[in-house]
Formats: C-alpha cells, structure tokens, sequence
C-alpha cells in the first residue's frame, strides 16, 4: 500500500464531498476555457473586420510636391524621391513583422482619358483585393484577379468618364481591357482612380523599381501600433511612416475590453473554485482529525500526512480540470460562434487542455496549503482526543 | 539493562481550575519481556504515562529513556520515526480507519516503508491469521464485531515486528468472553517476546499478566 491508495480510498469513501469539489473545478474551468476561447475568436474576428476598414500604415516619401490621392498627401511621382521595392522587403524584417498582415505596394501616376485627367494607380491585385476585403467589383468573381493587360475602374471614373466592362481603354499609348467596375465604397481614393498592374505601370512610367506608396494591415490586437511605425521609421529613412490612429485606437478598445472583460471574469470563476477547494478540504481535515492523530502515532512524519492530503487534491483537480477543459472547449466550439454571433469555426486547442488542466492541479494545490499544513501540524495524543 | 527508564517524571496540564499536575515525580523501570499492567481508576494518570511512554506527550519534567534512547530529546519527526520503529499502539476506541478494509488497516504502519505492495500484503495477511482474522481481511471496521475491530487493531500494532506494545484499556468495551479472547492474544504475542504495557481499570485483566503497577492521583502506589 502507498499513500495514494490512502488518498484515492478516502476519495471514493467521501463521494459527495469529491463531486463537489470537482464540480467546483469542472466548472471554473469549463467557463474559463470557454470564455477564452470565445474571446480568443471574437478577438480575432473584431481585428479581422477593422482590418477590412482601411491599413493601418502608411509609408509615404519624406519629400516632394504634393499631391491629393483621396485626402491624403502625397509625393508625385516623377518630382519628388520615390519609394522602391527592395523597402517591401525590409519592412519584413522588423521585430514586430509577424503583425504585418498585408503590405501593398503602389506606384501612383496621372493620365488623360477622353480629355480628363485621371489617376492611375499601379497595384499588386493580390494583395491589394486582400487589403480592401471591402471592395465589391462588378465583373470580377471571388478570387478572380486582372491579368497585365487588365485594369480596375472606380466607380466615379467609369461614371463621369463612361466606361463599362469589357470596353476597352487607351492609357498612355497602350490598350487595356476594363475587367471590372468598383461599387461605390465611399472612399475617394479608391472610387476616383484607375487601377492596374503595379508592374505594367512601372513598365509604361519607365520605372520598373519605383513606388509612390506603400499600405500596410497589421495585425495590432497583440501589438503596439506606435512601436511598428517607430520600427519601420527605423528601417526605412527618408519615409514618412504613418499610423491611421482613428482606427487603430478603435480596434485596441474593443479588444482590450474584451479581453478585460474574459480576464476579470475567469479570475472570478478561478477564485470561486479555489475557495470551494479550500473550504472542503478544511472540512475534510476536521472530519479526518482522529483519523490523521492515528497516522501520525504510528509514524507517518508530517510530510507523509502533507503528501496523503496533495494526493488527494491533485487527484480531484487533475480529473476535474481534464473534464473542464472538454466541457468548456467542447461548448465553445458548439455555441461559441451563435452565442458571439459570429460566422467562424472555433478548432480544438489540445495545448489548452494541458494548461487547463495543470491550471486546476496548481490552483487545487495552493488552496489546500493551509488545511495540509494544519494537518500536518495536527499533535497526534490532541488528535486522538478529538473524539 | 531495561528497556523502559522513567526518571522523575511530571506532567501538569492547565485546566479551568488553573494548573493540574496529573503525575507527580513517576519512576519505573520495565525489563524487555514482560507483560505490565498499569491499573488504576478513571483520571489517574494512566492513560497519560502510557502516552508519555508512547512518545507521544512530552513530560513537563523528568526523562523517558526507551532502549537507551531519552525519546524527548528527539524532534517531533524524529520521534515520529521511533515510534514507527519501536512501537506498536492499541487505542482504546481501536482507531480504525473507516475507509479502509481490515488489510489495509493492518498495512498502514508498512505504507511509508519501503517494502513492496505484495511484501505489505503479506505480511498484513499472516498478521491478520495470527489474530484469528485471515477470512475477514477485505472487511471494513463497520463490518466488524468490537472484538473483530479490536484484533485489527492489534495486528496493526505488531505488523511492524515493535518492541514495545502500548494497549490503553483494550477489553474496556468488550464482553467479558471477547475480553478473556483478547487477553489470552496479548498474553501469546508477550510469550513470543514482545514487551506489553496495557492501562486497565480492570483487576480481573491481572491475571494475564507478568507485572502491575497501581497509579492514583499521579503516583504509583502499589507494585506487583
């Protein structure tokens, strides 16, 4: 025989006390991991759709004339010192570069269509339908990208210039087909300007290495927005690196409020648990007394009644942390997203139950601190008189 | 030499009344071998010196040597050890343990030993036949007679192979038939060697044993 067999035997002898305190525990930690896991995804769904409402950097050139590219000011191209391509890849070598979620380099140029002067704004179409999840275009399906010879038209420009899909449209002496029409988003930038290749642009402008400006979504629930722009101030000298703090500070209250709100509430569950842990192992230790005086005259030393005692805690918490982890994973991959309203799918987190579990064992643990010591304490001929 | 030496010893507990001193100035030696009985009414001071004896309540004065060792001279997780090794108890309410089967009653001094499970169950299960138990050992206490809880009892003492024996009033809630039972196992485990000091109240007990020692008021009084 071992002391665990005295803990587990002790376990089974007091069922209802062991349910509860499992139950307890079960319960705290059920509700923590679904809290978290539903907060982890409404985290995550939150950044994903501010990321939808414009970039969160800008890097344009330090210097130059100024022009007008939907209320922001930038440098001309062809007048002032450009941006070039080898910055795409230094940007990606910032501490912070895991939050870089999109970076979308622009090379921006004026042309004369029908008589009107109009933008064009050379993009990389990949990354640049990535960056603007909002953009609806007609003529376009889902995943479907321009070819070189291809070009997006705003809805301002087709309207006041009348130009339709399929129509085909002379830009600087050479011949684009009109592959799709933006609907109207608002945004001045994105509905007065003609979108094409970046590097067929670069190619007609005889600059095959140069950039006007670079957008830039960053992932910036787990990150200080200020530190990346400092970062790429870093990187990139002779830009100016600019961080749209409207949205951005949007974004870090909803989130941080979220993530208080998951946090104060999990400490609640997690305290609860541990005071219903500690109040029945006080309990138990009182019914126990004689039984421990006996331990205790025929030899056990104070670290064998402690051990019997974390035995027994670590036993319960293990099991209960381990069925926690299911019920409150196992909920919130369920009805997380209905009750988040949410159209996401929440996967399995087997490390979460790993922590999940060890969580219960060493909060189990540290409440049953005092009742272990004062049965260890426990004088065996005071014990034995106890009844 | 003997195994037992009390020197001078006193204890005084505080109580409502300001201090009561329930043994005065005790000295008594006890050779290895002999079966003592410590006789004496209820509040003399028996049950006290047997726990004194026991390592288990430190004298407000005076020395306990047993086998040369003065046990009060140990820390408490020394003598805890001592008492694993030396001695074996017989509480008067048997102090059984209610979740654990008559075999792992009896196996409880080996769980912090280093024996193995199947040596622990071994050794328990001959204890256990040796007190005429060997049939009921998966039994729980609630499942037993007093007599049967009292056997259990005694089989946990001597599982350990103790040299010392320490049994406060054993038969005091026993028929008289389960009592005589009980007295002549004591008397068999003490002709194999094992030294027993028991408390009784009862001067029929006297008949099984070696040596008695009468106590009143927290003296010894009367020697056999």
């Amino acid at each position: 025989m071992r002391l665990t067999h005295i803990s587990i035997q002790n376990l089974r002898r007091r069922k209802s006390r062991t349910f509860l305190m499992m139950f307890s525990i079960i319960i705290g930690i059920a509700s923590s991991t679904f809290l978290f896991i539903t907060t982890q995804a409404m985290e995550k769904d939150v950044a994903d759709k501010l990321d939808q409402y414009g970039s969160n950097i800008l890097i344009l050139p330090d210097s130059g004339e100024a022009l007008t590219f939907g209320g922001i000011t930038v440098g001309v191209t062809g007048q002032a010192e450009e941006l070039n391509m080898s910055m795409v890849e230094q940007m990606q070598t910032i501490k912070n570069k895991e939050n870089l979620a999109t970076i979308s380099p622009k090379l921006l140029a004026d042309a004369e269509i029908n008589g009107q002067k109009v933008l064009l704004v050379g993009v990389d179409f990949e990354k640049e339908l990535r960056l603007k999840k909002w953009w609806k275009i007609e003529g376009l399906n889902f995943g479907q990208l321009p070819e070189k010879n291809e070009i997006v038209v705003g809805s301002d420009v087709a309207r006041i210039l009348g130009l339709t899909l399929g129509k085909s449209v002379d830009v600087k002496g050479q011949s684009f087909l009109i592959k799709g029409i933006t609907q109207p988003t608002g945004s001045v930038e994105d509905d007065q300007a003609i979108f094409i290749d970046l590097k067929t642009l670069q190619g007609i402008e005889n600059k095959p290495n140069s950039l006007s400006m670079i957008e830039a979504a960053a992932f910036c629930y787990t990150c200080p927005i200020e530190e990346m722009t400092k970062q790429l101030r870093e990187k990139l000298p002779g830009t100016k690196v600019t961080a749209l703090r409207a949205t951005l500070e949007s974004r870090d209250q909803t989130v941080k409020k979220f993530s208080m709100f998951s946090i104060a509430t999990s400490i609640i569950l997690l305290i609860t648990s541990a005071l219903v842990v500690a109040i029945s192992m006080i309990s138990s230790v009182r019914e126990r007394t004689r039984d421990i005086g006996v331990l205790g005259a025929i030899g056990f030393r104070k670290r064998h009644i402690l051990q019997t005692i974390f035995l027994e805690v670590t036993l319960v918490s293990f099991v209960g942390g381990l069925a926690g982890y299911l019920l409150g994973m196992g909920l919130a991959v369920a009805y997380g997203p209905t009750i988040a309203k949410m159209a996401i799918t929440l996967p399995w987190q087997p490390i979460l139950g790993v922590y999940a579990t060890l969580g219960a064992v060493l909060i189990s643990v540290l409440a049953s601190v005092y009742p272990a010591w004062k049965a260890a304490k426990l004088d065996p001929i005071e014990a034995l008189r106890y009844f | 030499m003997s195994l037992i030496k009390i020197e001078n010893v006193s204890k005084t507990y505080v109580g409502g009344e300001g201090l009561v001193e329930v043994l005065k100035n005790i000295n008594l030696e006890i050779e290895e071998g002999q079966f003592l009985a410590l006789l004496g009414p209820s509040g003399s001071g028996k049950s006290t010196l047997l726990s004194i004896l026991g390592a288990l309540n430190p004298p407000t004065s005076g020395q306990v040597l047993i086998d040369g060792i003065s046990i009060y001279d140990l820390d408490s997780e020394r003598r805890a050890d001592f008492r694993h090794e030396y001695i074996g108890f017989v509480f008067q309410q048997y102090q059984l343990i209610p979740y654990l089967t008559a075999l792992e009653n009896v196996m409880l001094p080996l769980a912090i030993s280093k024996r193995s499970d199947k040596e622990q169950r071994e050794m328990a299960q001959t204890v256990l036949e040796k007190v005429g138990l060997g049939q009921k050992s998966m039994r729980l206490p609630n499942q037993l007679s007093g007599g049967e809880q009292n056997r259990v009892a005694i089989a946990r003492a001597i599982v350990n192979e103790p040299a010392l024996i320490f049994a406060d009033e054993p038969t005091g809630s026993l028929d008289s038939k389960t009592a005589k039972e009980i007295l002549d196992l004591f008397q068999a485990l003490n002709k194999d060697g094992l030294t027993i000091i028991m408390v009784t109240h009862n001067v029929e007990n006297l008949a099984w044993v070696s040596r008695s020692i009468s106590i009143r008021d927290g003296q010894l009084c009367a020697a056999t």
